[in-house]
């Protein structure tokens, strides 16, 4: 087992550079009814996720915020995942 | 009296019945077209799994309807719904500023597409069901014979 020498520093990560949902799907429509849509864009906790990690463009993702917000008063999505029904909950 | 385009999604509680839904969902219309307002569509979306408790329910039906209507009956209809208390959560939307007549006119053309398809789906429904159904005979014929 030799390790391949290599400067630990300096180790760029390429990133590809992802393409906003929205703008590269017209027929794609911002719905905060559509829960399985909305699912891609927020953490296992339910938070939502920055732009910097989905790619989204700073348009759609201002609609996107309000339409995860309607869909969490719904009850479509949860707000955490401590109030989800799928999830055990917390330990006390 | 300038009507506007609005989306409604309320959810109901999981005990009512297709009766009792239904009386909510013609009172709400009653108040939207008494106020000179139009209906596009209404959906009732099958009973529902909730993402968390309401009401100490983990299940509701969902209902959601578009229409145009002038601002204020917008206040009205809150109001009702809120006096409701099988009515668990509602939300409305502004879909757009203004109404715009074809909308109607594409809804009502939707609504003959779904239905159109909904009869051929039955029918061929009936067909898949039935070769589902002999699909699982010869898979019950198949474990048989391994277990021997």
């Amino acid at each position: 087992m030799q390790r391949p020498s290599r400067p630990m520093k300096r180790r760029r990560v390429y990133v590809r550079r992802k393409v906003c949902r929205f703008c590269a799907d017209k027929n794609l429509v911002m719905d905060y009814k559509d829960a399985d849509l909305l699912r891609h864009f927020i953490t296992e906790h339910g938070k939502i996720l920055p732009r910097r990690i989905t790619g989204t463009c700073a348009k759609h993702q201002r609609k996107l915020t309000t339409a995860i917000k309607n869909a969490r008063i719904m009850a479509l999505i949860p707000f955490t995942s401590d109030h989800a029904l799928e999830r055990r909950p917390p330990r006390r | 009296m300038k009507l506007r385009h609005y989306e409604t999604l309320y959810l109901l509680h999981p005990d009512l019945n297709d009766e009792e839904r239904q009386e909510r969902a013609d009172k709400l219309q009653k108040i939207i077209t008494d106020d000179g307002g139009q209906i596009v569509k209404v959906d009732p979306w099958p009973l529902r799994k909730l993402a968390y408790r309401v009401q100490k329910q983990t299940q509701g039906w969902y209902v959601c309807m578009e229409y145009a209507a002038p601002a204020s009956t917008i206040q009205e209809l809150t109001r009702n719904m809120r006096l409701d208390e099988s009515l668990m959560k509602f939300v409305t939307i502004k879909k757009d500023d203004t109404f715009d007549p074809a909308v109607l006119e594409r809804a009502k053309q939707e609504a003959e597409a779904k239905a159109a398809q909904e009869a051929a789906e039955a029918e061929s429904g009936e067909t898949a069901e039935e070769s589902a159904d002999t699909a699982n005979e010869t898979a019950d014929a198949g474990e048989d014979e391994g277990k021997e």
